[in-house]
C-alpha cells in the first residue's frame, strides 16, 4: 500500500467533469469555482477542479477516496460502506443516504427501556440509556450521514444531560436528539422553530415560563437563551462577510451583530412560552405555566411536546432587535412575535457562513478558505432552487466541496481537524464490525479526562465540549493563527487517557459487562483482519485504508509492520496460531488508533 | 464506573515501578545538581491560585451592604417574583419550614432564602464612603451570603480580603462615558466565552494567552529543570466548562493533573517489556506518539502534547506518592446544606491536588507556580436559590480546607507563600429575571492568604439600586455594575507580589498604563 496515494482522482476526471454540467449540483462546483478564482484562488482551483468528484462514473470512486469522504460524513467507513460508495459514487451515496428513512427514535428506545424494567432507574442509569441508544445508531443505524450531521447539529444547538433537570428528563432529551435527526437534512428555519420550542432547550437555557418585564419592580425577561441563539446558533458575535471574513470598522475594529439592546428586545419575545398541557392554566394554584419544585412540568407530555404560548405572560411592549422592531401592542400575540424574531434570525446574511463554517469544522476542516465558506454560505443562502436554509444541500455542499475532496489540499499543513474521542472508538467499532452482545450498547459516561472527556448530548455548557475560536495556545497551529476546537479535550491527562481506554476497547472490548458477565459487551473478533495476520502488510494496508483512508505515512506503515512481525506465530496448535494472530491484529489497530496521523483527519 | 476497563491502579503499580526504575538514576542525578537550590526553595518559593468560579457568580448576592438605604434598594429589587432571591438582613434567624417569615411574611419553603437565615455581617477595617445621593449614615456596614460562614471566620482572622466591584475595562469609565459611547470597552461583554477571555488573559489579549501563564513566562526560569510544572491545572472530573486560558503564556503551558493520589495519567501501552508479546511494541509505539516531522501542524501540535504527558508523569507521581505529599490534609466532603446529602467536594479536592504539588515543590525543584482550579456552573439565570447558595457554600468550605492544609505542609505553614483569589465570567445583573438574574460586568472577588492584607474591603463599594425618579446611581447602568477596578489592576497586584516586575506587568497588561494605580494594595 502506498502512502499518500491521490485517491484516484486523476486527471482522466477532468474531461468528465465538464461533460456533466447538467447535473443537478453543478451549480455548487460552477459557483466554487467563480469564487474560488474570484479570491485568487487560481492554483487550487485547478487542482480542485481535476479532482472533483462531482462527475466521476459511480465505479471510479477508489477505495481509499470513499474512505477519506466516509470518515468526514459517517461514523467510519466499513467495508460495505466503502462498497456502497464506490458503487453509487459520492454524490449518489449522499442522495441516497438523504432519501433514507430516519433509522430508529431514540425516544421510544429509551421509553422501551425505562418501561421493561421492574423498578424506574435512577437518573444516571436513565442517562445511561440515552448513550445506549446513541451507541447503538451511531455505530450500526445505515443512515450514517443522518447520523453525523445529527452529532454535528448536536455541537451546535446544544443542550447537555449535565444539567441537573434534564437528567430528570431524559426522554425529553432523547427526543430532541431525534428532533436534530428529524432534521438534519430539513429547512434551518424548521430547525431552529423546533429547538426554539423544545422544553429541553426552554429548561436549558431557562426561558420556559419567562416572565415579561416588570417596571414596577425592575424585573426583566431571562436573556439567556436570546443571547446564546444569536452568539452560538444563528448569526454569531461578529458581521460576517460570505466568506466567513469579519467586518471590520474603519478603525479596523470587528463589527459587533448586536448588542446588549438588541438581547433585551429578543428577551422579551421569548416570555409567555411554558409547558404543554391539554388543558393549559394560566394562572392560580393549579396553573400549568410554572414548574414545580425541581423544575419538572405537571404533565410528562410536556416533556416532549413543544412549549406552548400563554400569551398572559408575553410581553407586550416594543421590542426591538436586529434592526427589526415589533411594535407595542394591546394584545398579546407571543406566537405572531415569534415567528417575526425567528424569521429575522434566520433571515439574518451571517447565518449562512456562520452555520456553513460550523458544519465544515465538525465534518471536515477546522480552518476552511474563506472561498469553501463562502461556497457553502452560498448554497445556505439559494439551494439552486430559490430556497434559504436547505440544510441537506448544505451538508452536500460541505462534502462535495473542492477543497473537501482534493487530496491534494489534504496533504497542506493546516488541512484536517482532530477526530472527536467519540468518533474514533465509534471508527473501531464500525471498521471492525463489533457487536453488542446484550443489544443495548452498554457503554458507560465517558465524560472523565482519563476517559474520553466526551459523551454524547453532555457537554459541559452551552459552548459546547469546545469552542468555535479555541486555540490551543503555543503551538503551531496557533502561531498561524489557526483554530483547532477539538483541541480543547486535548490535554496531559486526556491523551493518557485515550490511549489506556483504546488499549481496553481494543484488547478486552467496549461497555460494561452483562450481568453475570466479566467481558465488556462490545467486543469483535477482527476475523477479517486475523485471516490477513500471516501477512503482516496486508493487514497494516486494511488498517490504512479503514482508518486512514491510505493515507498512512510509509514511516508508519513500516513501524507497524515491524512490531507485527515481531509476534511469531507457532506452527501448532490452532489454538496458539489463533492467539498469535488475534495479538497480532490488536497491536496493528491500537498502534494505528494511537498514531497521531490517525487522530487528526485529513 | 464498572472496571470493564484495564485495571487502573494495577496498571499504574506496574507502570510505576517501572518508570522509577527505569528514570531513578537521572531523578537522582538532578535532584543531587539541584539540591542547593531546593534548599532555597522553602524560603524563595511562591504560588498564585485562580480559583475560577464558571458562568458568573451574583456578586450582588455575595458580598452585601446592609446600610437602610443600599439594604431597602436592593431588598425591593429582589424579592420579587415566585422564587424571590433576596437575602435576609443581618441577624434574622432562619425560619424554620413551614413557619412563617417575619421578614417576608411568606410561609419558609425548602431553598428559599428565609430558611437560611440572615446575611453574616463583616466589618472592613477602613470604612467605606457612603455613596452622594443616598441617605446612608456612616460606617457604611457589609455583610456576606449566609453559607459563607467559613469566609466571615477567614476575614475576621485577616487572611481574608474583598476587591470590590472589578472587571475587564480598558480605561477607567464612568457611566456617561459608556452611555455616551465615548471611551473603548471590552469587546463582547457579557458573553461568557469572551469574558472568560478577558478575565483570563486581561483585557488586550482576550484569546491567545492568560496572565497566569505570562507571569509564568517571566518566573519559570527559576524552576530548573522542571518549568513544566510552573502552571498547573488540577481538572477534577467535573471540570463545569469553559474556557481555561489563564495558565497559557508564550512558553508556559498549562499542565493538566488529576485529582486524587495519582496525579499524572500514565500511559500503560509504553510502560513494560513487552506488549501482548511484543517486545519491540512498547519501544515504538513511545516514539510513534511523539512524531515531531510531518507535514500536518495538528499532527505535530498533538505529539508535542503526548511528549509532555510522558515526560512530566514519571517524576510528578513519584513525588506525590511519598511524604510531605501524602501528608497533605484531605479534602472534606461536602454536605448539601438543603438536603444534607454528603458528596465530594470537587472545588476542594482540586484544591488538595494544588498543596500536594506545592509540597512537591523543593523535592521537584520549583519556586514560582501558578494553579487554575474551578467551580460552576454560576450562570443561575433560572431557580438561582437552587444553585448559587450551595456552589457558595462549597467554595466557602474549600477556601478554609485550603487554608488549613497550607497551614502545615511538612510541618511548615506556608499561608504566607500561597495567595489565592477568585475569578468569574463577569457578575449579574442587579434587577432579576423570573427567578434568577442575567449577565453582568463588575464583580467583587474574594483574595485569601497571610501575605493579604485581610480583614478589608479594597476599592470603593458601588451605590445600590436602579435609577428610579431623582435617584441615579453612578455605578450601574441599566441593572449592570460598571467596574471601578480593572481586572488588569487586580491581576498586576497579584503579579508585583508574585515576583512580576512592573516593566513585565506593562507588556502583559498594555491597559495598565491608563489607570491611575497599577497595585491596589491587598497583598
Amino acid at each position: 500500500m502506498l502512502g499518500r496515494t491521490n485517491g484516484g482522482f486523476g486527471d482522466e476526471w477532468f474531461p468528465r467533469m465538464s461533460e456533466r454540467t447538467s447535473n443537478s449540483l453543478a451549480p455548487v462546483g460552477l459557483a466554487a469555482l467563480a469564487v474560488a478564482g474570484a479570491v485568487g484562488g487560481a492554483a487550487v482551483v485547478s487542482k480542485a477542479f481535476k479532482s472533483s468528484p462531482l462527475g466521476a462514473a459511480p465505479s471510479s470512486v477508489s477505495p481509499a477516496s470513499a474512505a477519506r469522504f466516509l470518515t468526514q460524513a459517517s461514523f467510519g467507513a466499513t467495508d460495505s460502506s466503502i462498497a456502497d460508495v464506490r458503487s453509487a459514487g459520492i454524490q449518489g451515496w449522499i442522495a441516497n443516504q438523504q432519501a433514507m428513512p430516519i433509522s430508529g427514535s431514540h425516544l421510544a428506545y429509551v421509553q422501551n427501556r425505562i418501561n421493561s424494567r421492574r423498578t424506574s432507574p435512577n437518573k444516571a442509569a436513565k442517562a445511561l440509556l440515552f448513550n445506549e441508544s446513541f451507541w447503538l445508531q451511531a455505530v450500526t443505524a445505515p443512515d450514517q450521514l443522518r447520523q453525523r450531521v445529527k452529532f454535528a447539529l448536536s455541537e451546535i444547538f446544544v443542550i447537555s444531560i449535565l444539567n441537573a433537570t434534564l437528567q430528570y428528563a431524559i426522554t425529553g432529551a432523547a427526543n430532541y436528539y431525534d428532533i436534530l435527526a428529524a432534521n438534519a437534512f430539513g429547512n434551518f428555519r424548521t430547525l431552529l422553530e423546533q429547538v426554539t420550542l423544545n422544553p429541553m432547550m426552554g429548561v436549558y437555557l431557562t426561558y420556559f415560563a419567562n416572565l415579561p418585564a416588570n417596571p414596577a419592580t425592575g424585573r426583566h425577561p431571562d436573556e439567556n437563551y436570546a443571547r446564546e441563539v444569536m452568539q452560538l446558533m444563528t448569526v454569531g458575535l461578529y458581521k460576517l462577510n460570505q466568506d466567513g471574513t469579519v467586518q471590520t470598522d474603519t478603525d479596523g475594529n470587528p463589527v459587533a451583530t448586536y448588542s446588549h439592546d438588541d438581547i433585551a428586545g429578543l428577551a422579551a419575545v421569548f416570555t409567555g412560552f411554558s409547558w404543554y398541557s391539554a388543558n393549559p392554566v394560566a394562572t392560580g394554584p393549579n396553573n400549568t405555566f410554572y414548574p414545580k419544585l425541581g423544575l419538572l412540568p405537571v404533565d410528562p407530555a410536556a416533556i416532549i411536546n413543544p412549549m406552548i404560548p400563554y400569551p398572559v405572560y408575553h410581553q407586550t411592549t416594543a421590542k426591538s432587535f436586529l434592526g427589526v422592531t415589533i411594535p407595542a401592542s394591546t394584545t398579546p400575540d407571543p406566537v405572531g412575535d415569534l415567528k417575526i424574531a425567528l424569521d429575522t434570525l434566520f433571515n439574518h446574511s451571517n447565518v449562512g457562513p456562520f452555520f456553513g463554517k460550523q458544519l465544515i469544522q465538525r465534518l471536515v476542516t477546522s480552518n476552511p478558505s474563506p472561498a469553501y465558506i463562502s461556497r457553502v454560505a452560498g448554497v445556505f443562502n439559494d439551494d439552486g432552487t430559490g430556497v434559504r436554509g436547505n440544510i441537506g444541500a448544505v451538508v452536500k455542499a460541505v462534502l462535495l466541496d473542492p477543497e473537501a475532496r482534493d487530496d491534494t489540499v489534504a496533504t497542506s499543513a493546516t488541512f484536517g481537524k482532530l477526530r472527536e474521542p467519540i468518533v474514533r472508538v465509534a471508527n473501531w467499532a464500525r471498521a471492525f464490525n463489533a457487536s453488542s452482545t446484550t443489544g443495548f450498547w452498554t457503554v458507560p459516561n465517558t465524560s472523565a479526562p482519563m476517559l474520553l472527556d466526551q459523551t454524547a448530548l453532555t457537554a459541559p455548557s452551552v459552548f459546547n465540549f469546545f469552542a468555535l475560536g479555541y486555540t490551543p495556545p503555543g503551538t503551531s497551529t496557533s502561531a498561524a493563527g489557526l483554530v483547532a476546537p477539538e483541541f480543547q479535550v486535548v490535554n496531559e491527562i486526556s491523551v493518557a487517557g485515550y490511549l489506556n481506554f483504546m488499549e481496553s476497547v481494543i484488547t478486552i472490548g467496549l461497555g460494561s459487562p452483562p450481568p453475570g458477565s466479566r467481558v465488556p459487551d462490545i467486543r469483535t473478533t477482527y476475523a477479517n483482519e486475523v485471516a490477513l495476520a500471516n501477512t503482516p502488510a496486508d493487514l497494516v494496508a486494511r488498517l490504512n485504508l479503514l482508518l486512514l483512508n491510505g493515507q498512512m505515512s510509509v514511516a508508519l506503515q513500516n513501524q507497524i509492520i515491524n512490531v507485527v512481525s515481531s509476534v511469531s506465530v507457532p506452527a501448532s496448535p490452532p489454538a496458539a496460531i489463533g492467539t498469535a494472530l488475534a495479538q497480532r491484529v490488536q497491536l496493528a489497530a491500537f498502534m494505528t488508533f494511537a498514531s497521531p496521523e490517525y487522530i487528526v483527519q485529513r | 464506573m464498572t472496571m470493564s476497563f484495564i485495571d487502573r491502579r494495577g496498571v499504574l503499580k506496574a507502570g510505576g515501578a517501572l518508570t522509577l526504575l527505569g528514570s531513578a538514576g537521572a531523578f537522582a542525578t538532578q535532584l543531587a545538581a539541584a539540591g542547593e537550590a531546593a534548599a532555597q526553595a522553602a524560603t524563595n518559593y511562591k504560588a498564585l491560585v485562580c480559583i475560577y468560579m464558571f458562568g458568573g457568580n451574583d456578586a450582588h448576592n455575595t458580598l452585601l451592604a446592609t446600610d437602610t438605604d443600599s439594604w431597602g434598594r436592593y431588598f425591593a429589587a429582589r424579592n420579587i417574583g415566585f422564587s424571590p432571591i433576596a437575602l435576609m438582613p443581618p441577624g434574622t434567624a432562619p425560619t424554620p419550614i413551614g413557619q412563617v417569615s417575619p421578614v417576608t411574611g411568606r410561609v419558609s419553603q425548602p431553598y428559599t432564602p428565609e430558611s437560611w437565615g440572615g446575611v453574616l455581617p463583616i466589618v472592613p477595617a477602613t470604612s467605606q464612603p457612603v455613596p452622594p445621593a443616598t441617605s446612608a449614615t456612616p460606617p457604611r456596614t457589609f455583610a456576606l451570603h449566609p453559607f459563607l460562614g467559613p469566609l466571615q471566620t477567614l476575614f475576621n482572622s485577616g487572611r481574608l480580603a474583598v476587591v470590590a466591584n472589578v472587571g475587564p475595562l480598558i480605561q477607567p469609565t464612568t457611566k456617561a462615558q459608556y452611555i455616551a459611547k465615548s471611551v473603548p470597552v471590552p469587546t463582547s461583554l457579557f458573553s461568557h466565552f469572551d469574558q472568560q477571555g478577558a478575565w483570563q488573559g486581561g483585557t488586550e489579549t482576550p484569546s491567545n494567552a492568560g496572565w497566569g501563564g505570562a507571569m509564568g513566562d517571566y518566573v519559570s526560569g527559576m524552576n530548573g529543570a522542571n518549568t513544566v510544572f510552573t502552571a498547573i491545572a488540577p481538572s477534577g472530573n467535573a471540570a463545569p466548562g469553559g474556557l481555561s486560558l489563564f495558565l497559557s503564556g508564550l512558553t508556559v503551558r498549562s499542565y493538566a493533573i488529576a485529582t486524587g493520589p495519582i496525579p499524572a495519567d500514565v500511559i500503560s501501552a509504553i510502560q513494560g517489556s513487552s506488549l501482548l508479546t511484543s517486545n519491540l511494541a512498547p519501544s515504538t509505539i513511545a516514539s510513534l506518539i511523539q512524531p515531531t516531522g510531518s507535514t500536518s501542524n495538528m499532527i505535530n501540535d498533538y505529539g508535542a502534547i503526548v511528549s509532555r504527558s510522558i515526560n512530566a508523569a514519571g517524576s510528578i507521581n513519584t513525588a506525590t506518592a511519598a511524604a510531605p505529599a501524602t501528608n497533605v490534609q484531605a479534602a472534606p466532603a461536602y454536605t448539601n446544606p438543603f438536603n444534607g446529602v454528603s458528596s465530594p467536594n470537587s472545588l476542594a479536592q482540586q484544591l488538595q491536588a494544588v498543596a500536594q504539588q506545592i509540597a512537591n515543590a523543593p523535592q521537584l525543584g520549583v519556586n514560582r507556580q501558578v494553579f487554575f482550579v474551578s467551580i460552576g456552573p454560576f450562570d443561575t439565570h433560572h431557580s438561582q436559590n437552587l444553585g448559587q447558595p450551595d456552589l457558595l457554600g462549597q467554595v466557602a468550605q474549600a477556601l478554609a480546607y485550603f487554608d488549613s492544609a497550607l497551614s502545615n505542609i511538612g510541618g511548615a505553614d506556608l499561608r504566607n507563600v500561597v495567595t489565592t483569589f477568585t475569578a468569574s465570567d463577569f457578575g449579574r445583573s442587579f434587577t432579576m429575571n423570573d427567578s434568577g438574574t442575567d449577565h453582568g460586568w463588575g464583580s467583587h472577588h474574594f483574595v485569601m492568604g497571610a501575605a493579604v492584607k485581610g480583614g478589608d474591603i479594597y476599592g470603593q463599594y458601588p451605590t445600590i439600586g436602579v435609577d428610579a425618579g431623582s435617584f441615579y446611581n453612578p455605578d450601574i447602568v441599566g441593572s449592570t455594575l460598571i467596574p471601578k477596578f480593572s481586572v488588569d489592576q487586580y491581576a498586576a497586584t497579584l503579579g508585583t507580589w508574585f515576583g512580576v516586575s512592573d516593566s513585565q506587568l506593562a507588556v502583559i497588561f498594555p491597559n495598565l498604563k491608563n489607570f491611575d494605580s497599577a497595585n491596589l494594595g491587598f497583598v
